[in-house]
Formats: structure tokens, sequence, C-alpha cells
């Protein structure tokens, strides 16, 4: 068995993994409060990786960087992360909250028209070209420098930010839904909405919370896709939406574990099915796969089973 | 119940009227209706200037734009330019060249950006009568002769780049009989066409092909580059969009592998593909790097700030060209489509902003095509065949 | 206390007793409208379709415009796609997002058995039926373990095949079967099909391009159709299928073969997009797997038009699909975009703005806010007020009075538009005199932001208008144009 390529290939779909896993994240959370698939959740993706590139060009572009790595790392994922969220919560407070008690399938073609309009506006002020991150020209390149894994495998320091930094939102986001009064009320609120609300939770402020938290993941997301995988350009929200929609709806909707554990399925899925299978069917691959697992557990891995109230 | 009969009505009223009226603003096209040039010519212009190959066809338009737009502020003879927007999607090309047909004022289009959309708008255009010249539709049987007359390109096609690359690889790249080459498409025509070509060129040497593709949305190839063995000589990136060649080369050394990254005429992008040691093959030198074009390329960026692409400056000529040929068929204040299009053949541009002169062969293709080779060093873009 | 369901704030509690006088709630229109409005509820509503089919066959005896004909033709197409998706999902509640791949399987079916790609050249009297067979059976196969999942496992189980669908299309070109190395061309690839025949029946064929021909073939089978819905619509099993819709645990309950309804429903919505496919490859004359891909946008649409037109409803399928299809078209051209903009800002004016005073000041206050910040800039800056306006005519040179056009307006437009989007935003919000004081500059800086920007990048600002017009619209009538609203009992 050829280990080298099997190593490189588990690194790289657990890397991709955990990009899709924080959009998801944020899927999952605004759908298991308003039941809404929040299509332009990708697009706030897309915004927060530009906030990244934004940042890069005012401190001087990759190849001449005015600050050390570690603070410009942590200012971009400050940034988009604020950024992501207030973008979230204005597109909650504008174009959802009105349709809040209306037929599920509203909000679903609002959802398309917001993500519309932040694609193309991204275009008209941005332009449509494909911009980089390019931190393998950055005075530290942690793209290119990284250590060597037994078995001849190259990780790169990107790839281990991109994970390390997963891993530590993951367990931050576990800890505050858990642990605080906020998280309690928001599990309780995507339990059950009305009773949360007789009980004196303020579903409003709930909401918004949500939507703040869920679009943060995915500004960060954006900065860790720029930084692995270099590109950003206006389009690129639809496609990573569209997988960390997927990633949600495998790993059950509504349940965070859920989440992350779908983001990596689709990630490891796609990466081997490229290493071992065939490059040109991969995805047809991967949607086989999960074709498969939805149909043997259709509530997703770990998503409970409705169970439906007459 | 109520409301929605008289939303009926009144939807039912609005669009009847509305169609009446496009049919009166817009009388149907005469193909061989000559029209007066004093009020100005109108060019089509058909891109993917939205949706996922937003990044190709914007450029295309501004820099077709850029020209009319300089041209109008120098000369009494106005040109527009009529933008439509296909993204890329053979069928709305098709529905926007039923548009420019029967738009009268058209007498010429830039476009489409695809094989696949030159070869859905073909009919209609030769049914209007109308010359089509595309900057981009690299495809081998676009001009073998069934649009002859109609279908223009200013870019050589693939028959001339695929077999260049492969030659070049193996008489300078160490590729030899028996060692392989990955050659990766990126799931659109373009490139598979391309890739199809230089597989052959290069299996019918002995060389050993080992033929990927991933899709054009993909953002990571390190899966991809996993598979490539300390055999693989070099791996060829006919890719679309010049940051992804330079990702993939990226990731190559990233993951320690010797293997050469070579890209084609759709990565050739100083700002963009800049890995050193790469090669990249191109139809002309590089504009961005043609010092008798630094003005033209600086005033361009005022107009329109950002990057440039290499999809961006063949439509740039393309404009020069209509401007020459409208010119030319204004002689006696009146113009038709069919003079354009025998007019366009005649054009020969001593010199354009892709280095050299413009001048078409009866079939449409651009004459003398011939590929140059760059090699990467120190981010510049060295000339070495 | 509101009565308006849509309104967040409204009571929850005792819902039921809320839908048990919903009727009497009613208001009924007073004045001339309100008779009109009457009147025409008296009219049964296949006599609207049928007003609808002769003015849609009038249409290519007004113009022989191929433009407007060919978007006539994609609007039937569209309708057809909007009728059967109308079915799965308006009717029988099920969210399918891979309807669009049968459309693109029927599309590719017919150019496989009518086309050089394998020499066969078949009577299209005979691919139609078949294709649109295969496709119900195709619609049948995917829902059958579909049956299992609900809401959106159903959803993305569908979206799963309509991808597993587009990639394998889209790399079809080297095809082989497992454990043989011959390789096979099925479907073109990335190159897709190209020359596929032409309708020919018993050797009487379509002639290429011949649009008009396809449309009223499209306009007899939508029509065919449609009427077809409409007695499905009142009959037992499109009640079966609104009790599915609203409560699928109630309707089993009360012996409805749940499981029988849902097949039924896909493959029929299944066979309507395949009748529409096989239409949309022989007028195209080729067929390309990225057309049918999730990120082509066609499924969107498609959604798009029978939400907006509303659910379940039949008049909305084709209300929809000219709203969505005809607005798209019409935005193409800057010039017509520019007056639907501005006519979109008056109207809504017009009919929001009350008392009529306010109104009347608020035009005066923004012509007048122009003419100062134009005074203003053009003493400042002269730069600043050189651009040309970009329609010309009377609507042009008015406009190049009043409104700041600088010769380099990429920049200041960009920031301008950022701008008028928090400004819009913030109006929302605000309320009284404070908001119509506001709407001043806010109106003047659209027009800034359309003159100097928008109208640059006609194709760009189409798309943001069709967002915009999709989350207006969503707000103002969540139920759609024609569809009726319905209380969810939580």
């Amino acid at each position: 068995m050829n280990w080298n390529l099997f190593v490189t290939e588990l690194v790289s779909g657990i890397t991709h993994g955990s990009v899709y896993a924080l959009i998801a994240l944020g899927y999952s959370m605004v759908y298991g409060i308003l039941k809404l698939l929040n299509f332009a959740h990708g697009d706030i993706y897309m915004v927060g990786s530009f906030i990244g590139f934004g940042i890069i060009t005012v401190s001087g572009g990759a190849t001449n960087l005015g600050m050390p790595v570690w603070l410009l790392l942590f200012v971009m994922l400050f940034c988009a992360m604020l950024g992501g969220g207030l973008l979230g919560v204005m597109i909650e407070r504008f174009a959802y909250r009105r349709l809040r008690n209306a037929p599920r399938i509203a909000p679903l073609i609002t959802a398309l028209g917001v993500s519309f309009f932040l694609e193309n506006a991204a275009q008209l002020v941005l332009g449509a070209q494909y911009r980089s991150y390019n931190s393998f020209s950055w005075k530290n390149p942690i793209a290119l420098h990284g250590f060597t894994l037994p078995a001849q495998a190259r990780i790169s320091y990107a790839g281990v930010i991109v994970i390390v930094g997963t891993v530590v939102l993951v367990v931050g986001l576990t800890l505050f839904v858990q642990r605080t009064q906020l998280g309690k009320a928001m599990r309780a609120t995507s339990f059950d909405r009305e009773a949360a609300s007789m009980m004196g939770i303020d579903v409003d402020h709930v909401i918004v919370a949500t939507f703040f938290i869920g679009s943060a993941l995915a500004g960060a997301a954006g900065v860790f896709n720029g930084i692995a995988y270099q590109q950003v350009w206006p389009y690129m929200g639809f496609t990573a939406g569209l997988y960390a929609f997927i990633a949600a709806v495998v790993g059950g909707i509504g349940s965070l574990p859920g989440a992350v554990l779908g983001g990596l399925t689709i990630g490891l899925a796609q990466s081997f099915s490229i290493g071992y299978i065939s490059s040109t069917f991969s995805d047809a691959v991967v949607f086989g796969i999960l074709i498969a697992v939805m149909i043997v557990r259709p509530s997703g891995l770990l998503g409970r089973a409705a169970v439906s109230k007459v | 119940m109520v409301r929605r009969f008289g939303l009926i009505a009144i939807a039912a009223t609005a669009v009847v009227l509305a169609i009446v009226s496009a049919a009166a603003a817009r009388p149907a096209a005469q193909a061989a209706a000559t029209a007066s040039c004093s009020k100005g010519v109108s060019i089509g212009m058909q891109a993917p200037i939205t949706g996922p190959a937003g990044s190709i066809g914007s450029d295309q338009l501004h820099w077709a734009l850029f020209y009319f737009t300089q041209w109008n502020k120098t000369h009494k003879l106005k040109i527009h330019l009529v933008q439509e927007d296909t993204q890329l999607d053979p069928s709305k090309a098709s529905t926007t060249a039923q548009a420019l047909a029967s738009n009268h004022a058209v007498m010429g289009v830039i476009g489409p950006a695809g094989s696949d959309e030159v070869q859905a708008v073909a009919p209609i255009f030769r049914k209007a009568g109308l010359a089509f010249a595309s900057g981009s539709a690299t495809r081998v049987s676009l001009t073998s002769g069934a649009w002859k007359g109609y279908f223009f390109r200013d870019v050589p096609n693939d028959g001339v780049q695929g077999p260049t690359d492969a030659d070049y690889m193996f008489a300078n790249l160490g590729v030899t009989s028996g060692s392989s080459v990955m050659v990766v498409d990126d799931q659109e025509s373009y490139s598979t066409g391309l890739a199809d070509i230089v597989g052959q060129a290069l299996s019918g040497k002995g060389v050993k092909v080992d033929r990927e593709s991933v899709s054009q949305k993909a953002t990571d190839f390190s899966s991809l580059i996993a598979k490539v063995t300390s055999s693989t000589k070099v791996v060829f990136l006919p890719f679309q969009i010049a940051s992804e060649a330079q990702l993939f080369a990226q990731q190559l050394q990233a993951q320690g592998k010797t293997a050469i990254a070579f890209g084609s005429d759709g990565t050739f992008d100083a700002t963009n593909f800049t890995v050193n040691g790469s090669y990249i093959s191109f139809f002309a030198p590089d504009v961005t790097t043609i010092p008798a074009d630094a003005s033209i390329v600086n005033v361009f960026h005022k107009q329109f700030p950002g990057a440039t692409s290499p999809f961006g400056a063949p439509n740039y000529v393309l404009a020069q060209m209509y401007a020459t040929a409208i010119t030319k068929a204004c002689k006696d204040g009146k113009i038709s489509r069919a003079e354009v299009r025998k007019d366009v053949l005649k054009v020969s541009l001593k010199s354009t902003i892709l280095g050299g002169p413009m001048r078409l062969t009866a079939n449409g293709d651009v004459a003398g095509a011939k590929f140059h080779i760059f090699k990467i060093e120190n981010g510049k873009y060295v000339t070495v065949a | 206390m509101s009565t308006d369901p849509t309104d967040p704030t409204a009571p929850r509690v005792g819902v039921d007793e809320w839908v048990a006088s919903h009727e009497q709630r009613r208001v009924e229109r007073p004045g001339l409208l309100g008779v009109v409005e009457r009147t025409l509820a008296q009219v049964p509503s296949p006599a609207f379709y049928l007003g609808f089919a002769v003015a849609a066959a009038l249409l290519p005896a007004v113009t022989s415009n191929g433009y407007i004909i060919d978007v006539g033709l994609n609007t039937l197409l569209y309708m057809l796609l909007a009728l059967g998706l109308n079915i799965t999902v308006g009717y029988a509640g099920l969210l399918d997002l891979g309807y669009v791949a049968f459309y693109g399987f029927a599309a590719y079916g017919y150019a496989m058995l009518a086309s050089p790609q394998f020499g066969l050249h078949w009577d299209t009297l005979a691919v139609i039926p078949l294709v649109v067979i295969a496709t119900a059976f195709l619609g049948f196969l995917v829902a059958l373990p579909s049956r299992r999942l609900v809401g959106d496992y159903l959803a993305i189980v569908t979206l799963f095949f309509g991808e597993l669908f587009a990639t394998v299309y889209q790399n079809g070109e080297s095809m082989t079967v497992f454990g043989f190395s011959r390789k096979y061309d099925v479907t073109g690839g990335p190159n897709g099909i190209p020359n596929i025949d032409q309708f020919h029946v018993f050797g009487a064929r379509i002639g290429a391009l011949n649009y008009t021909a396809y449309y009223y073939v499209a306009l007899v089978f939508f029509m065919v159709l449609l009427f077809a819905m409409y007695l499905v619509d009142r009959s037992r099993t499109g009640r079966a299928w609104r009790s599915l819709r609203e409560d699928p645990l109630a309707a089993e309950l009360m012996g409805m073969p749940v499981n029988r309804l849902k097949l039924i429903a896909f493959a029929c919505g299944a066979g309507i997009a395949g009748l529409a496919g096989t239409i949309f490859a022989a007028a195209n004359t080729a067929v390309f797997a990225s057309e049918f891909d999730f990120t082509s946008g066609l499924l969107i649409i498609v959604y798009a038009m029978l939400i907006l037109g509303g659910a379940g409803s039949l008049g909305g399928v084709i209300v929809g699909a000219l709203v969505v299809n005809v607005s798209l078209e019409v935005l193409r051209d800057p010039g017509h975009a520019t007056w639907v903009f501005y006519t979109l800002i008056c109207a809504t004016l017009v009919a929001r703005m009350r008392p009529w005073r306010w109104l009347g000041a608020i035009i005066a206050g923004t012509a007048a806010f122009g003419f100062v910040v134009h005074a203003i800039v053009s003493a400042a800056w002269p730069r600043g007020v050189d651009g040309q306006a970009a329609v010309g005519g009377v609507l042009g040179s008015g406009l190049r009075h009043w409104v700041v056009l600088p010769s380099n307006p990429t920049m200041i437009g960009n920031i301008a538009f950022i701008c008028l989007v928090l400004a819009v935003l913030v109006l929302t919000l605000l309320h009284g005199s404070m908001q119509k004081l506001a709407m001043i500059p806010t109106l003047y800086l659209a027009a800034f932001v359309w003159e100097n920007r928008l109208v640059v990048e006609p194709s760009i600002t189409r798309l943001i208008l069709v967002g915009v017009i999709l989350i207006v619209l969503m707000n103002a009538r969540p139920q759609g144009l024609l569809g009726t609203s319905r209380v969810e009992i939580v």
C-alpha cells in the first residue's frame, strides 16, 4: 500500500473538510432555529474571504507584508468574523424577519434573492477576477513551509492552521452552546420555538445571536480557505455553500457535531475518490456515496429522527 | 380568490402590451438591408459577463469596451457596443444571439467566448448574415469550413498549440518515451479539447499519459497532486483560470514534487501565474510586458481597475478589426452586414497589442499563427522558444 | 392588535379560530376597482387560460422578430417546467432539487435518438412518447428510495441525483464498462451533442431555426397539459396531493396511499419536464450538460417562477414564468432597464406615499436637492460633472444637468453603491417624517449610482435587480402573486 498517497489524501481531506464543516455549522444552526435553508450563507463566506484579502492588501500586499504573520492571521480572522457576523445579522433583520411565519418556501426564495444580490454586488464593486491570498509569497510562507510526516507525506503550516483553527472554533462553539445562558436559550429555541418564547426566552435576540455566530464562522471559513487554497472570487460562495449544505444535511441538519462530521465526510470522500477512484468522476462518486448514506440513514449521520407530532 | 383573477388580468394585459410595444420598437431585421453610418454603428458583444466564468467575460467586455471608448473620443464615426451576457451557457448564447440578429443596427459581433457557444449561435448569425468573431474559442473544427465567411477568430486554434507544447516537452523538458506526463483538464470544452490533443501527441511518442480532470469549481488540488509520481516529468495544465494553474504549481512544490508545471494560453497571466520554473505557451508576447503597450494598459487600468486575464486583449484586437472594417464599409456613408463580413477579411493590422500583425485567413483563422513557449524566471516571463 | 398573518407579532395562540373566521374578515374593495374585481371573480379560471392561449397564439402574428419569438419559446418552456414542478412541489409538497436533471435527461434522450451521435434519426412521434415515458420512469426510480425521506432530506437526495446526473453527462465522453478497456463516447462530454435533428413526423420536418414552429408546439403542449392539470387539480388525486402537502401524517391516517401519491407526483412532474426537454433539444439543436447543472441557475429560476407565481396555483405558473423571464430579458437592454428603474421608484412612491402632499414635497425636494448638489459640485470640482449620461434622448439630457456625473466614476460609484444599500436599509427602519426627509438624499443617491455605475454594467445590474425583486416581492407577498395564503398550524 502506498502510505504516502494515503496520508496525503487523509490530510488533504481533513483540511478541505474543515472549511466545509465551518460553513456547515452556520447552515445547521440557522436551520435548527428557523427551519430555513439559508442559501445566502455561502456568500457570507465569500465576503469573509474578501475581507481577509482586503486586510492583506491594506497591510502591503502578499509579497510585502507590513505585519508579522501571526498578527495578520489574527486580524484577518477577527475582521472576517466580525464582518461576516454583522452581514448575517443584517440579512436576517432586513430580508428574513418579516417572513418568519410565512410558508417555508418563501424565505427560501428570499435567500436565493439575497445570494444573487451579494454575488453580483461583489462583482460590481470588487470585479470578477480571481484574487489570491498568495500565502506562498508571504515572508514567512506558511503555505510552503511545513513538516514531513512518516511516509514522506508533507503537511504545510497552512493546513495545520486551518485544522487547528477549526478545532478551536468548534470547541469554543460547543462550550458556548452547552455552558452559557444564551447557548442554552439557543438550544431551547431550536427544540421548540413557541415553547421557548412562552418560557420567557427572547426569541428575536436568540435568532440574531444565531445568525451572528453562524455567519462569523462562515467568515472564518473564508479566511481559512484563502490561506490554504489562495483563491477569492465573487462566485466562490455558490459551490462552497452547496457543499456545506450537503455536509449539514448528511451530518443531520440541525445537529452541530453532525455538521462537523458531515463536512469531514465530504472532504474525505472527495479526496479519496480523487486519489483512488477517478478524478473525473470524483463528484459523482461522492454523490453516489451520499445518496446511499441518506437512504440508509434518512435523518443524517447524527440527526435525531424526526418525530411528527399530531 | 378575488385578487388572483385581477392579477391574472393585469399581468396578461401588461405582458401583451410589453410584447406589442417591443415588437413595434424593434422592427424585424432585414439581413441584407443597408443602414446609414451617420447615427453611428453598433457592434454586438457576447461574453460570460456574470456567473462562474465572469472573470473571463467581464475582462473580454472591458477590453472591447475600452477600445471603442477610445475610438469614439477621436473619431467622427461612432461605434456603440451592445453587450449581451451569456453566462457561458449555449442556450443563453443563442437567445442573446437572436437579440443581436434582430437588432438591425448591429453590424458585427464580438464573441461568444466558448466553442460550444460558437456552435450554438453559428446558424443564427449565418441566417442573419452577421459576422461574429471570437477572441477565445479555439476548438479546431470551428473554422473547418461550415461557417466560412461568417465566423472569425484572432486566436490560433488548439491544433497549433497542442503539438507545439508536446514537441517542446519532448525536446526540452526531459519527457522521454517511457516517462510519464500528467494532463489535467478542468472539465469544460476548451480544456478537454486541448488536453486531448496534447495527450494524443504525447502518447504517439510513447509517453505514458496520466489523464486527470478536476472541476473548475475545485479549489484544492492536493489530492490530485498526491498522485504525481517521481517518474512524472511534466504536469500539463490547460486551464482557463491562471490562478488555478498557480495554485496547482504551488501545491506541487509544497508537496515536494519535482514535476514541471506547464500551462496553456488560458493561464498566461504575468500577475497571477508566477511560480518559478513553470512553462507556458502563448500565441503572442505578453500584453502587459510589451513596452509599447504599457501606455495602453495604463489607460485601460484607469478605466477598469484590477487585474486582466489573457482572454481580454484579443477582444481589443477584434474591436480594432471591426473598427477598421466599419470605417472601410462606411466610406460611402452606408453600411450593411454583408459589407462588414467582406471587409473583415480584408483587414490587415500592421501591429496589434498582441505584439505582431493580424490578418485573417479565408477560413476565418488568424494567419501565420505560431505559439511561443515561455519560462517563468523570478516572476518574469522569458521567451524560450 | 394585528390580524395580518404574516406579521410576526400577530397572535399565534388560537390560530384555529383565526382560520375559521377567515372569510368573515375579508373586506370588499370599494369603488370601480372593486366592481371589476368582483366581476372578474365570476369568470371561471379556464376562461383566463383560454385568454392567455389566444394572446400567446397571436404573438408570432404581431411580430416576426426572432428574438421575441425565441424569448416566447423559452418562456413557454419555463412554464412547462414550472407546471411539472408545481405537481411535485406545489401540490404534493415534495421539495425536489434535482428537477432540472429530468429536463436534461430528456433533452439528452432526444439528442441521442435523433442526431448523428449514434447515427439514430428516429421519428419524432416515436421519440417524444418514449423519452417522456423514460423520464417519468426515471422520476419514479428516484422517488422509490426517497419515499421514506421527508422534507429537506428528500431535497438533498434529489439534489445529489441532479448533481450526479450533471457530473456523469459532463464527463461522459469516454465511458467504459467495468472490466473492459474499450471506451464509448456516450454524451459528448463537455462538448455536448450538436446537430440534433429538428422535429420530423413521417418525413415532414420543421425547418432549422424555425422558432415560431416550436413556439406553437410548446404552446399546444402547454395548453393541453394546463387543462389536464386543471382537471386533475379538482379530481380525487389532486385533492389527495394537497392533503399530502398540508399534512402527510393526517393524510396517511385518513387512509390515503401516501407512498403511491408521492411516486405519482414525482413521475408526473418528471414526465412534463421530459416533454419540455425534448422541445428544448430540438429547438436548440444542441445540448450541453453544463446547462442542467445546479450552478447554471436554471433550477433556481424555475423555483423562483413557481414560488413567485404562487405554488399550487396554475395561473401562478403562467404569471410567475412571464414575470421572471420577461423581466430578465427586458433588463438586458440598459435603456429599458433605466426606464424600469425610474418607473419602479416612482410607482413605489405613488403607491406608498400618503398623504399626497408628501409625495409632491419629496419629488420637489429631490429635484431641488439634485440641482443644488450639481451646482456645488460643478463649482468646486468641475471634473465631477463632465461625464456622459449613458442614455440618450430626453431622459439623458435632463439627467445631465441634475445628476453629478464624474468623468471617472468607477471608484466613487462603488462607494456610492454601498452607501445606497445601507441608506435603503436604514430607510426601512425609520418612521414618519424622518423617513420622508431621509428619502430625498436616498433617491438622489439612487439616481447617482444608477447613472454612474449600474447602467455601465447592465449585465451585472440585471442580476442585482433580480435579486432585489425576489427579496422585495417575497417580503411583500410571501404566498406568491397568485397564491392563497395558508395558515400553518404549529
